[in-house]
């Protein structure tokens, strides 16, 4: 029981004490209440303090410091701001002055900000608002501009610089600059100052692989487009209508077309080779032997022409380090040359590397060529292709255009079991990649397999006094096969026609009058094929027309000595190379043009030949097995 | 040896700017500026200039309708001259020419 009234008390002293706090609290919020009245009252006086009344007091300030006080207080009375209020003041203060200051209703500033800040500062203390003159801020709101481009302020033209500079510095100093103002100020400040690259840094630039790169693409392009004379604008109505056409000589045989010369490398050297893209008909190759008057240029050049576009710079050069004999395009690879070096190496060149040297060289080993390499062909099919050299010590050399670095197979080409053959020149008949013949430097052609039971060195074929400079097969296709026949040229100043069937020639074509460099079949035509000789002529001879003199002919101007002669794969252009380094190339009117009947006319102009044959004198002729 | 030699790059604009009709070549860079040229310096600048935001516009023209497409080449036709840019990522050949009547 007594806890129980404990507990009372207990509770009744917990009830009393929660009583006082609750009253604590509500005398603090109330407390609290009346201050934030107050505060607010004091507050909204304060906010309600304009900058009327702050000049109010300042006025009054100033006053008191002059020695007029105010009859109000000075701490505001919170509602009576009104103007009102003002004059009163000074008016009883004026009144009620007795300094010296002497001041009417109307007060007059003194003009000196300073002395009356320091009289205030001094007369009234801290209590004074201290005072002074602020600084004139002129804050110029700039009209908003309407951003326009025009083209004059964009380029950075020298002479607009310094206009430009002036707006920029203007503009920079407006305030509120709309964010198309700042960017175009950017742009523009960026413009305004191109920066100019000194000699170094254009010098280093133009040295830069990349712009190398750049600048070999585009001046091929470039060339291409400025050689196009083509006048898209051309008005038939109202001009002459003059022949633009002159050099197309309608119904000639053999005329000029166009020829290949580069100032720089063509110059002083002798075209050695030449031979058409089968992939791109408008491309050919030309390889030149060294230039004697330039030691320090690479001896062997290779350019690649094209005759699609007018220009005439060529559109790939390549360099070798010895001078190239042969050239030919590898058949089965687009991309890349071959060529055969007096130093018995041989060389492979590709396009797409931007480089001018070889990518590949075989080695200069006893192992392949260590003589001049004039003869190089791509034999086979796409999968199964060899790449054939022959040397003029009579080394034939099979290779694999994968793998330059040794022949897949070599073999002494060797006549009788005597001395090997000094071969000049090779050609394979149409798809056959196992029999071909050769021209030697005693005047001798053979024919050589390269494999079978009688792999090397066939039969001799005599008939030239004179080395024996091209050889070319029989390469028409057509309803009569003729691939037995080949011609061959020679420093005897004759052509001669055989067949692999007879070891003697069928014909003697003796027009010339110099040494004959070369000779070639025509791809179409089956009784046509050219040569070309020291004396610059330029002869076509169709069989099916004559058989004395040549059907077509040409001088070369310049008139100096030709050394190749190629047809292109279509058989309308044939291309020259002459022994100043200029490719000439002409085109072949009618004459070229194969008519089905040719093949059979060419058939008998052959028997015709033979019969002639049988009748003249033929000493130790052998009819040869097939 | 490696690309077209340095000298060559001169002796090559030297032998463009022999070719019948042209008046000038510009090379400029990515930024705008010309690197060579075989005009008088205010002229460059102009051509390049210009040029150079043409290109750009065009490129984006050409982009913006094939983003997988990139300029190549710009020819400009007027009644005098002809202006022929050859363009790629980081620089402009410029050739005007006067085609021949």
């Amino acid at each position: 029981m007594a806890d129980r009234s404990d507990l009372k008390a207990e509770l009744e002293r917990k009830k009393q004490r929660l009583a006082q706090i609750r009253e604590e609290k509500k005398r603090r919020e109330e407390e609290r209440k009346k201050k934030e009245s107050e505060m607010l009252q004091r507050a909204e006086n304060v906010s309600e303090d304009s900058d009327l009344d702050r000049r109010r007091r300042e006025t009054e300030a100033l006053l008191q410091s002059i020695g007029i006080s105010p009859e109000p207080p000075l701490v505001p009375t919170p509602m009576s701001p009104s103007s009102q209020s003002v004059s009163p003041p000074s008016e009883t203060g004026s009144q009620e002055s007795i300094d010296g200051g002497t001041v009417g209703r109307t007060l007059q500033w003194d003009t000196d900000p300073s002395a009356l800040q320091l009289l205030a500062d001094s007369v009234h203390g801290c209590r004074m608002q201290k005072l002074g003159a602020s600084k004139i801020v002129q804050i110029d709101f700039m009209p908003k501009e309407l951003v326009t481009y025009s083209k004059e302020t964009q380029t950075p033209v020298a002479s607009h610089q310094p206009e430009e500079e002036d707006e920029e510095l203007s503009v920079t100093k407006s305030e509120p600059v709309p964010l198309q103002l700042e960017e175009e100020n950017s742009q523009e400040a960026e413009e305004v100052h191109p920066r100019e690259l000194t000699n170094e840094e254009k010098e280093q630039t133009t040295h830069s692989e990349d712009f190398l790169f750049f600048f070999d693409r585009s001046i091929r392009v470039m060339e291409r487009v400025l050689a196009e004379d083509t006048d898209i604008f051309f008005d038939y109505s109202g001009r002459d209508m003059e022949d633009k056409e002159g050099d197309m000589q309608a119904g000639s045989n053999l005329s000029f077309n166009r020829h290949f010369y580069d100032e720089h490398w063509s110059k002083h050297r002798v075209v050695t080779s030449l031979d058409w893209s089968p992939q791109y008909p408008e491309l050919l190759v030309a390889s030149y032997n060294t230039n004697e008057d330039a030691p320090h240029e690479p001896d062997g050049v290779l350019m690649v022409w094209n005759m699609k576009f007018k220009k005439m710079t060529p559109e790939y050069i390549f360099h070798c380090q010895s001078s190239v004999m042969s050239v030919g395009f590898a058949q089965f690879h687009p991309n890349l040359v071959i060529g055969g070096t007096y130093s018995g190496q041989i060389a492979l060149w590709d396009n797409r590397s931007h480089r001018r040297t070889p990518v590949q060289r075989t080695p200069l080993s006893a192992t392949a060529h260590t003589h001049p390499v004039y003869c190089v062909n791509v034999v086979g099919t796409q999968n199964a292709n060899n790449l054939i050299t022959v040397s003029t010590d009579g080394k034939m050399c099979s290779w694999s255009l994968d793998m330059l670095s040794q022949p897949q197979e070599s073999m002494e080409l060797i006549y009788n079991k005597s001395k090997p053959v000094a071969v000049t020149c090779m050609a394979f008949p149409a798809s056959d990649v196992n029999n071909y013949v050769v021209g030697s430097e005693e005047g001798t052609v053979y024919t050589a397999s390269r494999h079978g039971s009688k792999a090397g060195i066939g039969e001799m074929f005599d008939g030239h006094q004179g080395p024996v400079t091209g050889i070319s097969c029989h390469n028409a296709v057509g309803p009569v096969d003729f691939s037995h026949l080949f011609t061959t040229s020679s420093f005897d100043w004759t052509v001669k026609l055989w067949s692999t069937k007879h070891n003697k020639p069928l014909y003697s074509f003796e027009d010339n009058a110099d040494y004959v460099y070369d000779v070639m079949w025509s791809p179409a035509h089956p009784a046509l094929f050219a040569t070309v000789d020291g004396n610059g002529r330029l002869d076509l001879w169709n069989l099916n027309n004559y058989t004395e003199v040549p059907s077509a002919s040409v001088t070369v101007e310049g008139g100096c000595a030709l050394n190749r002669v190629r047809w292109a794969s279509g058989g309308r252009e044939v291309a020259v190379g002459d022994s100043e380094g200029c490719v000439w190339i002409y085109d072949v009117g009618e004459l070229a043009v194969p008519h089905t009947d040719d093949w059979s006319k060419f058939a008998r102009t052959l028997m015709e030949i033979r019969a002639n044959r049988g009748d003249g004198e033929e000493e130790g002729a052998l009819e040869l097995p097939a | 040896s490696t690309l077209t030699p340095f000298a060559e790059v001169e002796d090559t604009l030297k032998r463009i700017q022999g070719i019948n009709g042209v008046i000038g070549t510009i090379v400029v860079n990515a930024e705008g500026i010309p690197i060579k040229t075989t005009l008088d310096n205010s002229t460059t600048v102009q051509y390049a200039g210009l040029l150079h935001q043409l290109t750009m516009k065009a490129r984006s023209t050409v982009r913006d309708i094939d983003p997988q497409n990139d300029l190549t080449f710009l020819r400009i036709r007027s009644k005098k001259h002809e202006i022929m840019v050859s363009t790629d990522k980081e620089y402009l050949l410029i050739v005007i020419q006067n085609p021949a009547e």
